[in-house]
């Protein structure tokens, strides 16, 4: 089976339009995350959150009067599908004090619907901008990683517009949390740690597709007259384009699965991946290869390219 | 052709040691089925009994599954270090406690080591350490190397009796690890009753044996704060109420600002003229106590540093750890006026235990002290026989009773206890010892059993569907070839789960998500090297030479993408904590083995079937 069979698209003529899609992307995320920001969950805001689950389905109208009535204050949202709510609240050093004070008052006003807490989470406020900390520290280490890695693989043209690439993709998965956060109740997109160990497997995923396409016109380009980029870059991207889609495919593939089945615990982890190597696999043929080649083509350079072997 | 083999001997143990690796899982599974399955308990319990050398062989060998998936506690604690340069310091002055009173709050915003703040402090003050700590003649630097090693032996100690408590209280398998310069992190699987482990654990545990102050001393005290406070509130009635509230804050073990408590501030129309009469009752026996409602506010008044300079030399006002019940119900907790220098503190016990007192029900605890404690105490009940000696855990007055008679055999007894259980987590934490400094609960997550449960079934599901659609997806599109991607598939999940079991890691759900993920990625190397065999047979070449040139031509790519993938895993694994870890650490061993068994295992399983002249150019689809 195949899905492409001989493709021959001209990238490089219309990777305007792609720019052109890209940084509208790009602005329309930045601009929601100026105007309306993220959703930090608790990990990055410090607070206290209790997962309550009910035998028998139950109004979220209902609890929130009940809880607001026992004075305890915080928010409540519908958590997952299954009779499950999430109750937000500031931090609090001692849970055991919280959790019998939502437990009573549930345990006196709602009869006859037995209730579970089933999770209880406290981040104090000094640990959780610890933990921005180094979640910033890791993405930063990472990039630079990666294009220290491609730089000595390729050259430093291939590797920025990689990591450029890299940049374009996790920008857009924020932006898109940004712009998507708290619409849907069974995926409230909240940033907390499990978003950026999203960002980093996007990160050092994104760059597997664009590492096919450079290697391609690595292996194509050798010897040849910067006359002919535009065709070698052109035919590089057809040739890689269905091994480029079909490793992404799979990957999508079983991240959907983690959507679907691992529960609202990983759900905003799945999306974020899933969005990432969506968006990553785009950027790979419309951004990394068309950025080199049109640097190659500004500074009127030839590419010497370490690593190529010729068999 | 020695290659070959070599290859072919190498998978072979490769698959041999990843499942014996996970024999054992596999067992404690079977086992612990067989048991359920006995319809009753004697039976199952004969069984038990009749396997019990392996049935706990079979699980400590067996993969571990995360505090999220078994149910349990997640803590992170942190040593004040700021007490502990507090205590290490001497002729504190105000100037000393306005300083630290900066480094606290600072220390509460940023992630900067203590130390380097309090240094800042006093370079920015100009004052030199040596002032406060240690030896005068010590330089700067030197101070700060010696008070940098007493905070890492503090947070070394204070993790061994933190296990100490854990391990007296029993927890099965609980995990102690110390993160940077003053964090704990405990984890403790199946936890059930959290409230009791979080008391057990919040404590310093410092006791301390001090002498009381007489009454009267104390009644002229507590006039003295009365006209204070009284002068104060007139002067500017709004300043003298939000002051303490806000002081409270940084000093007083947080409150629960959940519940809008109003606290028992006497900020009435007019200012009243005995605001600490309002909070406070003084019995015609020379004792004071406050109700429990205005406990927070009498609590933040003696935190306040103004009112403490009111105090006699040397002297602090303490209450009661226990409220006692007033004559309309009303729980009250007493005052006490106690020597500042205790007589002698807890280092001494050598025995705790709890037991029920000699004429009442009520619990407490008999101390027994080593030699140096027993005589000293012989000293000091001997020569204020008459006098009131309080016994004061972490800060709060557990009983104090008269001295009757001088003590020569050391032994002292704790009362004023609520429940036997109580006294149980008392002697435990009083034979652990005290902790060098507080510590503070600043992360806790807890998972009840059948949230796991659910996690459990969520991630098998996940786990299994996406390993169907994959290997389903890789069958269609490259017929026989994707045999041996999936061939290759199922051994890279039994090596990451093996190296999992094999180096007691546990398995959480971001774990499993990382194992899903892996699937997805596994088998992008074979579909490099399928469509690079693809274009060579394109090209007309042969199998045997479109497969060799395949593999030899798609390996830079795979190679470059598996480095990037591994060192975004690898960073997140150093930069992240606990459950993110689980994640990157499976990423990482699936990453890896992919580079193995998707390169070299279905290289073999096609040199095999070439041989055998069982491929043809429609082998790859």
């Amino acid at each position: 089976m195949r899905i492409f069979q001989k493709t021959n698209f001209n990238f490089i003529r219309y990777r305007k339009i792609a720019y052109g899609f890209s940084i509208i992307l790009l602005v329309a995320g930045l601009v929601s995350l100026a105007v309306k920001g993220l959703n930090y969950g608790i990990d990055f805001r410090g607070g206290s959150e209790v997962v309550i689950r009910f035998e028998k389905n139950a109004d979220v109208g209902q609890i929130r009067s009940v809880l607001d009535a026992a004075g305890v204050s915080g928010t409540l949202k519908q958590y997952g599908m299954d009779r499950s709510f999430l109750f937000s609240t500031v931090f609090q050093g001692d849970t055991g004090q919280l959790k019998s004070l939502v437990s009573n008052a549930l345990n006196d006003r709602i009869k006859g619907n037995a209730h579970e807490i089933v999770r209880i989470d406290a981040v104090g406020p000094s640990i959780a901008s610890d933990l921005k900390w180094s979640a910033v520290k890791a993405l930063l280490a990472s990039l630079f990683a990666i294009l220290l890695y491609v730089g000595i693989r390729f050259e430093i043209k291939f590797a920025t517009a990689g990591v450029i690439a890299i940049f374009h993709d996790i920008l857009t998965v924020l932006g898109l949390f940004s712009i998507l956060g708290g619409l849907f109740a069974f995926m409230p997109l909240e940033m907390d740690q499990s978003i950026i160990a999203a960002f980093l497997t996007i990160a050092g995923y994104s760059i597997t597709d664009t590492v096919v396409v450079y290697d391609r016109i690595r292996e194509r380009i050798r010897g040849q007259k910067p006359s002919e980029y535009e065709r070698i870059f052109n035919e590089s991207m057809n040739q890689t384009l269905s091994r480029t889609i079909i490793t992404s495919g799979t990957v999508l593939l079983s991240v959907f699965v983690l959507f679907i089945f691992a529960g609202p615990a990983i759900r905003g982890f799945a999306f974020a991946v899933f969005s990432g190597i969506l968006i990553g696999t785009y950027s790979s043929i419309f951004v990394a290869a068309p950025l080199v080649y049109d640097w190659l083509r500004i500074t009127k350079s030839s590419v010497r390219l370490r690593g190529s072997k010729v068999s | 052709m020695k290659n070959k083999r070599f290859n072919l001997l190498l998978i072979a143990v490769v698959t041999l040691v990843a499942l014996w690796s996970l024999w054992p899982t596999w067992r404690d599974y079977s086992l612990s089925t067989q048991l359920n399955s006995f319809s009753s308990a004697q039976d199952s319990l004969k069984y038990a009994m009749g396997h019990r050398e392996e049935i706990d062989d079979a699980r400590k060998k067996s993969l571990k599954l995360g505090l999220d998936l078994r149910g349990g506690m997640h803590l992170v604690m942190e040593v004040d270090q700021v007490d502990l340069f507090e205590q290490k310091a001497w002729n504190k002055d105000g100037k000393f406690a306005a300083i630290l009173q900066n480094v606290r709050a600072k220390a509460t915003q940023s992630d900067a080591r203590v130390i380097d703040l309090l240094s800042v402090e006093f370079r920015n003050e100009n004052i030199p350490l040596s002032r406060y700590f240690y030896d005068i003649r010590n330089s700067n630097q030197e101070i700060v190397t010696k008070l940098e090693k007493e905070s890492e032996e503090a947070l070394i100690r204070a993790k061994e009796i933190i296990r100490n408590r854990i391990d007296q209280y029993g927890v099965a398998e609980p995990v102690i690890t110390t993160q940077g310069s003053r964090k704990i992190i405990i984890e403790l699987p199946g936890v059930s009753d959290e409230n009791r482990v979080r008391n057990l654990l919040k404590g310093t545990a410092k006791l301390e044996f001090r002498l009381l102050r007489e009454p009267e001393e104390m009644l002229r005290t507590l006039d003295r704060i009365n006209t204070y406070l009284a002068q104060n509130t007139q002067n500017g009635a709004v300043a003298a109420a939000a002051l303490p509230v806000s002081d409270s804050s940084a000093i007083a073990p947080a409150s629960l600002p959940l519940v809008a408590t109003t606290p028992q501030v006497p900020v009435g129309k007019q200012p009243s003229t005995k605001p600490l009469y309002d909070v406070i009752s003084v019995s015609p026996y020379g004792t004071a106590y406050t109700a429990e409602r205005s406990k927070e506010y009498v609590l933040s008044l003696l935190h306040r540093s103004d009112i403490q300079a009111l105090l006699p030399q040397d002297s602090e006002l303490l209450l009661s750890a226990k409220p006692e019940a007033g004559k309309d119900g009303e729980k009250l907790y007493s005052i006490y006026l106690v020597r500042m220098a205790p007589e002698l503190t807890g280092g001494v016990i050598t025995e705790a235990k709890a037991t029920f007192g000699s004429q009442s029900v009520q619990p407490e605890v008999m101390m027994s002290m080593n030699s140096e404690g027993t005589s000293k105490w012989a000293r000091i009940t001997g020569a204020n026989i008459g006098k009131r000696i309080a016994i004061v855990l972490d800060g709060s007055v557990y009983s104090a009773p008269v001295v009757q008679s001088k003590i020569p055999n050391g032994n002292s007894v704790i009362n004023g206890i609520g429940s036997l259980e109580e006294a149980k987590d008392l002697e435990i934490v009083l034979k652990a010892g005290a902790l060098p400094a507080p510590v503070r609960i600043i992360e806790e997550r807890t998972v009840g059993p059948s949230l796991g449960a659910d996690y459990i079934r969520a991630g098998m599901l996940s786990l299994a569907w996406s390993f169907c659609a994959v290997s389903i997806f890789m069958l269609v599109y490259y017929k026989k070839a994707g045999i041996a991607a999936d061939i290759a598939l199922v051994l890279n999940i039994l090596i990451v789960l093996s190296v999992l079991a094999g180096f007691n890691a546990s398995l959480s759900l971001p774990g499993i998500a990382g194992i899903v993920l892996t699937i997805g990625m596994a088998v992008d190397a074979n579909v490099l090297i399928y469509e690079r065999i693809r274009e060579e047979l394109a090209e007309g070449k042969s199998v045997i030479t479109a497969v060799t040139q395949g593999y030899d031509r798609a390996f830079s790519s795979i190679l470059d993408s598996h480095v990037t993938t591994l060192s975004a895993a690898f960073l997140l694994y150093t930069y992240g904590i606990g459950p993110i870890q689980g994640f990157a650490v499976t990423l990482m061993i699936g990453t890896s083995a992919s580079l193995f068994t998707a390169i070299v295992v279905t290289r073999e399983i096609f040199h095999l079937l070439l041989a055998k002249n069982l491929m043809s150019d429609k082998s790859f689809g």
